[in-house]
């Protein structure tokens, strides 16, 4: 008992690394990835895998703070088509010029960002249930995506995606994005809504009695997983150069898959993003290696499916220890 | 001027009338404590008082302030905290990182991770070592013990230096060392100046903290004593009120059966060494505060929850090892959460009716026709009333619900009936059959063990009663010594005067 005494103020608080299972899964698939295609520890390669997996990285980011409050969001597919086909067609017909550009990818982000808002006013504020709620939401933007681009088509500029692929001196455009949002994602952890996030997930009851704004944090959560859902969409068209509107789907799906194996709960309070970001990682690792596996294409889905499963199961079942 | 005056707040929840008339005042730098029998209200009247219920009617002041609070945000800007009953932790943060919550130290919307630490630590060490081991600032709240979560969440009440206090059972889980500490931070927001409101269901406590005690019963304030000039007598007296003053059954089972069930150190997770027998014909009584085990016991010998002890029934071991085994063995259920244990809403009422049959028959084809002939008398004898078997349980008012679940148990001839608050929201009418039916069937010989939230129910039910505390049997009254009072003082822990 006298050995349990209470610890001296000058003490440090915990280290504690919510992702380290996380790290391990990827850096396992990063090592299977090398041994089949031994150009993946080539800077070229690096940065080309980083860029194709950029997008998923974004809505991952996302999604995360969503599922951290408790909540779910089904339309991030969906923004991304919505903001995709918007923001091409908008530069198409402002002319093409330097300030369309500008024009579309401000019309983007705002669009994300409405849409989010939409999500967490009929979530948070009217209590309807999340995940049917961003599921016909989802196949409102969707509609709205169609509508506007019936057909995949168009095209940017050469600005929009020559500027994509460009860089700062040697540094890519997209890794110095990557970067960033990893930046700022890690800066966020640190800020007070982020931590009055982890409380409304973990109990969301308590929270409210603790007399945290809990319906404005929830929106807060949707609105940042839009907005992000649009920077993947503006990212989509630099490597694109060009819209689809069913373009986005995918991602919804795809992004809870990287949340979970970042070792997120899906009942919240309990995760972070850096997780989330390593499992978007792996999910495009997990990509390559079915591709470089030299698996015959009607199998490589069934493959995919079985290791993501793995992953899962593994991450899932050491983290039960 | 007093901070805190609450007056006539009437509140209902659905058809419950939860407060009518209640009200209470707190002088700054006063303890005032709140006592009253399970359900009188003290807990919605602190929930209203600290903006997280809402009231219907009535008046509120706090410092200086009119009106209620919308939201427990602004209650605690104006400075009133609470100790949640059921407590407000977060389990995936630290323990200092809950003690924060809401109020972080940090610039700039950025949280300071060391001040936050530091601040857990200073106010933890309050506790020193009594606090064991694990209770560290940067220990997960979700790796804690039930009284090292209390302690967390006496410190971050006390991080918020409030004007008010309210503490719902701040005490239920702590032990004596941890209970004197506490006694003394109380003592000191005194001398500060913080009003507090201090919720117990141990006498003892309030007599040795408090300034003045306040008693309610049935949702209303019924008197305001100063602790210096009043007993626990009086306070025993007060609670227990004039409705509750007479008993209605005072004889024994008609003629003393022979033991059907014998439960023997019953324990788990909330049970703690119950022993007791159930004779033929008896109507047992299972009472004392909410929660105090009177549920596990049933749940334990239905095989619903795992426990060590042995129980025998009409002499064989019975093995709990599951509801179906129980069912086989002459048991039936009946609970008062029908939606969560006992019943499928949209299931036709014959399914419903069937089910515990259908568990116990060892026929491979159920004949619904001759299932209908043989609980035909029994459906008449409960009075229950419905349009067809086919109609969905939903068609259904609560308490013709809660019949077809007695009809259920009544078709397999059960030996013990185990009811778990079987009169749980209910109307009157419906009430007045299911016990008229609980007294004959115990005059049949049916062994019947009632676990009742409502004193006055048990009063006039049951031939003997165990009072529950803790997980324990305190007090098996029976006959003469079976009165309100009795009951009152074994379930509040107030030795005989």
């Amino acid at each position: 008992m006298t050995e349990a005494a209470a610890p001296a103020p000058e003490s440090r608080p915990p280290l504690r690394i919510r992702w380290a299972l996380a790290f391990v899964v990827f850096a396992v698939f990063f090592a299977v990835n090398a041994w089949l295609q031994p150009s993946l520890l080539t800077t070229r390669v690096l940065t080309s895998n980083l860029t194709s997996f950029l997008p998923l990285v974004l809505v991952a980011i996302g999604q995360t703070y969503v599922v951290l409050a408790g909540d779910i969001d089904l339309t991030a597919g969906a923004i991304i088509a919505l903001v995709n086909v918007s923001v091409v067609t908008l530069i198409e017909q402002a002319g093409g010029s330097g300030g369309a550009i500008a024009l579309g990818l401000a019309a983007g982000i705002a669009l994300g960002i409405l849409c989010g808002l939409l999500n967490g006013l009929l979530v948070a504020v009217l209590r309807l249930q999340a995940i049917v709620t961003t599921f016909a939401t989802s196949i409102v933007f969707g509609g709205i995506a169609l509508w506007i681009l019936p057909q995949a088509g168009g095209s940017v500029p050469q600005a929009y995606w020559r500027g994509y692929a460009g860089g700062l001196g040697p540094v890519k455009l997209t890794v110095i994005l990557f970067l960033v949002a990893l930046g700022t994602a890690i800066l966020f952890s640190r800020m007070r809504w982020y931590r009055h996030l982890l409380a409304i997930g973990g109990n969301r009851l308590g929270a409210f009695q603790s007399g945290l704004a809990v319906t404005r944090q929830r929106v807060i959560s949707y609105v940042l997983c839009g907005l992000f859902a649009a920077l993947a969409a503006l990212c989509l068209v630099g490597e694109t150069a060009s819209a689809d509107p069913l373009l986005g789907p995918s991602f919804t799906l795809t992004s809870i898959s990287a949340v979970v194996l970042g070792g997120t709960a899906l009942a919240g309070g309990r995760g972070g993003v850096i997780g989330s970001i390593l499992g978007a990682l792996t999910l495009g690792l997990i990509n390559n290696i079915v591709f470089f596996a030299k698996l015959p294409y009607v199998t490589q889905d069934l493959v995919k499916g079985l290791i993501i499963l793995a992953a899962l199961a593994g991450g899932i079942l050491g983290a039960r220890r | 001027m007093s901070l805190l005056v609450a007056e006539n707040i009437r509140k209902a929840f659905g058809s419950t009338l939860a407060l009518d008339g209640a009200s209470l005042t707190v002088e700054p730098g006063e303890v005032h404590g709140l006592i009253g029998s399970n359900g009188c209200g003290k807990s919605t009247l602190c929930k209203i008082a600290a903006g997280s219920v809402g009231a219907d009617e009535g008046h509120l002041r706090f410092d200086g302030r009119e009106g209620f609070f919308g939201t427990p945000a602004a209650a605690a800007a104006a400075g009133i905290a609470v100790f949640y009953q059921e407590l407000s932790l977060i389990p995936d943060l630290d323990v200092a990182e809950n003690i924060a919550l809401g109020h972080e130290p940090g610039r700039r919307g950025m949280v300071d991770g060391g001040a936050i630490h530091r601040e857990g630590a200073r106010l933890l060490a309050r506790f020193g070592s009594s606090g064991g081991k694990g209770l560290t600032p940067g220990g997960l709240v979700r790796d804690l013990s039930a009284d090292q979560r209390q302690i967390a969440e006496i410190c971050k009440i006390l991080a918020r230096a409030p004007k008010l206090v309210i503490f719902d059972e701040a005490t239920s889980s702590l032990d004596g060392d941890q209970v004197q500490i506490f006694f003394e931070i109380v003592r000191e927001l005194r001398e500060a100046g913080t009003g507090i409101i201090f919720i117990s269901h141990r006498m003892d406590e309030l007599f040795a903290i408090c300034d003045r005690i306040t008693v309610m019963r049935d949702g209303r304030t019924e008197a305001t004593l100063p602790v210096a000039t009043t007993d626990r007598e009086a306070v025993l007296t007060l609670m227990v009120g004039s409705a509750l003053a007479t008993r209605h059954r005072d004889e024994a089972p008609p003629r003393p059966g022979a033991p059907v069930l014998e439960v023997a150190g019953l324990s788990n997770a909330v049970l703690r060494d119950v022993s007791f027998t159930l004779h033929e014909g008896e109507i047992l009584g299972l009472g004392g505060l909410h929660g105090q085990g009177q549920s596990a016991v049933l749940r334990a010998i239905f095989g619903a929850d795992p426990s060590s002890g042995s129980v025998r029934l009409g002499g064989m071991p019975h093995a709990r090892r599951s509801p179906a085994a129980a069912i086989r063995a002459g048991l039936g259920y009946v609970s008062g959460d029908r939606g969560i244990n006992g019943v499928f809403l949209d299931r036709p009422i014959l399914e419903n009716m069937a089910i515990a049959h259908l568990s116990k028959s060892r026929a491979a084809v159920f004949r619904p026709r001759a299932f209908v002939e043989r609980v035909a008398g029994i459906v008449a004898r409960l009075n229950l009333r419905f349009a067809g078997y086919d109609f969905p349980l939903r068609t259904l008012s609560g308490g013709n619900q809660q019949k077809v679940v007695i009809a259920r148990w009544l078709a397999t001839g059960p030996r013990v009936l185990l009811l778990d608050d079987p009169t749980k929201g209910i109307d009157v009418e419906a009430k007045a059959d299911l016990y008229a039916i609980i007294d004959e069937l115990a005059a049949e010989g049916v062994a019947i063990l009632l676990h009742s939230s409502e004193d006055e129910e048990l009063l006039s039910t049951a031939h003997r009663v165990l009072v529950f505390g803790s997980g324990r049997i305190r007090a098996d009254l029976a006959g003469e010594a079976l009165t309100p009072t009795a009951l009152y003082r074994a379930a509040y822990e107030v030795s005989a005067a």
